[in-house]
């Protein structure tokens, strides 16, 4: 029976490869969908999962994540600078590291930060190590740059009309191991090197700046849109990039003189309690917003959800036509095989090898079709992931999980089922119909 | 070898004003070879499918020996037919993308009787009817060929009867006299009784029993002028 359905589909290659291809493709969308979002989900969550507690200056939760998590350009508001050493005198903080964009290298972030965030969040280095100076710089796995080779910072992008820091260098000190979060494509400098490029800090001699105008700066050099890229260069003109002075050794005490104001502190609470305790306080404390990264985006997959929910649905009509159309096209066929089919009846083959050859094809094609269609899809969503991978530095993670199983075991329950009305309808034909007329 | 017996059999559809078939009577001794004839829709095919279970009739009752197949399930009736009915028809129904010997066999397989001596019956009755390779895809046998490979899967299961539908009808006069003096020696080797429906004159007159349809009835049956 098997070698006779398969000559019968040989004999029909052409539109087999169809129904195979049109099966394939409709489970594919889904099957793609469904992995893609999971990757997604994954990804984030893992690209967040160092980050325990972020303090920010009151304003969006999701944009302080998205910002310092994700690294994603946008004017975060600051929050006033002696919140850091607060943090730091904090019983319950292992550790507060303060991060400051605004910076890039050929598209990539330029992020201040501080050797004890570098130490806390990255695997470790895979050449050279630690920044000693201002003017150095660690990169991520995801930067082109090795030790020894120069950054010149852009304020803003450079295609969003940012422009060079004159006379500002950096060398990298290090590289990395991949985290698979987006700050594999970070560049991390000391805190005070972003300060001082910008005009901001406490190098001796800068202190006049004072904080009001330093605020003002990091606010605008935080946003990228055309007026505030103005501004911020005549504020860079007038300061002249005085500030960085590439071989002053790192300063990472936040006690000396009042802080340029901050766009968010990483915190690493010492217990899960500390953590409650610290985003209570940080959170009433009218100056500051603190947030757990992993519970904004669980909101955010929220909203996602509905985006999710409305794919599937679409995912799942295309199915539904594709089995449509598939049934309405066998119904037809099994028609036409009027004569074949009866004629097989008329030589002896019992009506339940008629049923069991038509079953067979169609299911043997529609099983085909779903098992491509699934590594259809996970290729699919691999190559999506590894695009978004190139693109924004952090890994989506692509990969089945126990529950595809039972999908795939439903769908091709649902075909087997949707395979028999056309056999039924074979069954039903009468022999008469093998002879002539 | 079974002997067919009509009675009173009458096969008719609604919105038509005569039967397509009407048979008071009609007896076939087992073992003989029989033509039918007349004109097309004279109701040949017709009888064809009665008496081979392939359609039941409106009325009356067909008995192969003691058994009446018209009172016979579908399912039984299939099961009747692949055991007893050896049928040969105009378009030869191989299946292409098996080779002559799989399609002598495949009803055999999924009737699910095919064993060791099925098969090597199968092997023979090719050669029987000169098939030298039994391996050949059908698709690739000139008509001639593909008739023999379908007498050669009609006498499979050594039926009782063989009943043939115009067998010659789509092969040259060369082919068609090769294929009609095989199925005379074949049914006269078995004894199975041989009913053939056809048009060809040069068949005709090598059977010995006449029977002619007319208008879904039997017009004349040379055994009853000769017993009358």
């Amino acid at each position: 029976m098997i070698r006779f359905a398969l000559a019968d589909l040989k004999r029909l290659w052409a539109g087999s490869v169809v129904i195979v291809l049109l099966v394939a493709l409709a489970v594919a969308l889904g099957v793609g969908v469904t992995l893609q979002e999971r990757a997604l989900r994954l990804g984030s969550a893992r690209a967040a999962e160092k980050f325990d507690v972020i303090v920010g200056a009151p304003g969006s939760e999701t944009q302080l994540v998205l910002s310092a998590v994700f690294l994603q350009p946008a004017a975060l508001p600051l929050m006033p600078g002696e919140v850091l050493a607060e943090l730091n005198d904090d019983p319950r903080v292992e550790w507060a590291a303060p991060v400051g964009f605004g910076d890039f290298h050929a598209g990539y972030p330029i992020v201040g930060t501080t050797t004890t965030l570098i130490e806390g969040t990255a695997g470790g280095f895979s050449r050279g190590g630690m920044f000693r100076t201002e003017g150095e710089a660690v990169v991520g796995s995801a930067v082109p740059l090795q030790p020894g080779e120069t950054i010149v910072p852009t304020h803003g992008q450079v295609e969003q009309g940012g422009h060079e820091h004159e006379g500002v260098r950096y060398r990298v000190s290090g590289r990395l191991n991949p985290t698979g979060t987006p700050w594999d494509r970070a560049i991390l400098v000391p805190i005070q090197a972003v300060w001082h490029v910008h005009g901001m800090g406490l190098a001796p001699g800068h202190d006049e700046h004072g904080q009001g105008q330093g605020h003002g700066h990091e606010d605008e050099h935080a946003g990228h849109d055309h007026a505030g890229h103005d501004a911020a260069h005549e504020n860079d003109e007038a300061h002249g990039h005085r500030g960085l002075d590439a071989d002053a050794p790192l300063d990472e005490d936040w006690h000396r003189g009042a802080l340029p104001g901050l766009p968010a502190v990483l915190v690493k609470p010492r217990t899960i309690a500390d953590a409650y305790r610290l985003r209570q306080d940080y959170r009433a404390d009218g100056r500051t917003l603190a947030v757990f990264p992993g519970e904004v985006l669980t909101s955010l997959y929220a909203t996602l959800g509905d985006a999710r929910q409305v794919l599937a649905v679409i995912a799942s009509g295309t199915q539904l036509l594709v089995a449509a159309a598939l049934l309405m096209v066998t119904v037809i066929h099994v028609g036409q095989r009027r004569r074949q089919i009866g004629a097989l009846r008329a030589f002896g083959a019992p009506r339940s090898a008629v049923f069991g050859i038509v079953w067979l094809e169609l299911s043997m094609l529609v099983g085909l079709g779903i098992l491509l269609g699934y590594g259809g899809g996970y290729l699919a969503a691999s190559l999506l992931s590894r695009a978004f991978a190139m693109q924004r530095g952090f890994s989506l993670p692509v990969g089945f999980t126990p529950e595809d199983g039972a999908t795939l075991a439903i769908l091709v329950a649902a075909a087997a089922l949707l395979a028999a009305l056309p056999a039924w309808l074979a069954y039903r034909q009468p022999p008469a119909a093998a002879l002539r007329g | 070898m079974p002997c067919l017996h009509l009675d009173a059999a009458e096969v008719s559809f609604p919105g038509l004003p005569a039967p397509v078939l009407r048979i008071p009577r009609l007896e076939i001794a087992a073992g003989s070879q029989v033509a039918v004839i007349g004109p097309s829709g004279s109701g040949k095919s017709t009888l064809v499918n009665v008496i081979t279970g392939l359609a039941r009739p409106t009325q009356g009752r067909v008995f192969w020996d003691e058994r009446d197949i018209a009172r016979l399930s579908e399912g039984a009736r299939d099961r009747w037919r692949g055991a007893n009915i050896g049928l040969v028809m105009q378009d030869f129904h191989l299946f292409p993308g098996l080779s002559a010997l799989e399609n002598v066999l495949l009803p055999a397989r999924l009737a699910r009787v095919a064993d060791g001596a099925i098969r090597a019956r199968a092997g023979a009755l090719l050669s029987r009817v000169g098939l030298s390779r039994p391996d050949q895809p059908v698709e690739t046998l000139s008509r001639g060929e593909m008739q023999r490979v379908a007498a050669a899967r009609a006498l499979l299961r050594d039926p009782g009867v063989i009943v043939a539908d115009e067998p010659t009808a789509s092969l040259d006069a060369e082919n068609g006299a090769v294929i009609a003096g095989l199925l005379l020696e074949l049914a006269a080797q078995t004894g199975a009784t041989l009913i053939v429906v056809t048009h060809d004159q040069r068949l005709i007159s090598r059977l010995p029993r006449r029977i002619a349809m007319a208008d879904g009835t039997v017009r004349s049956d040379s055994m009853a002028e000769v017993r009358p």
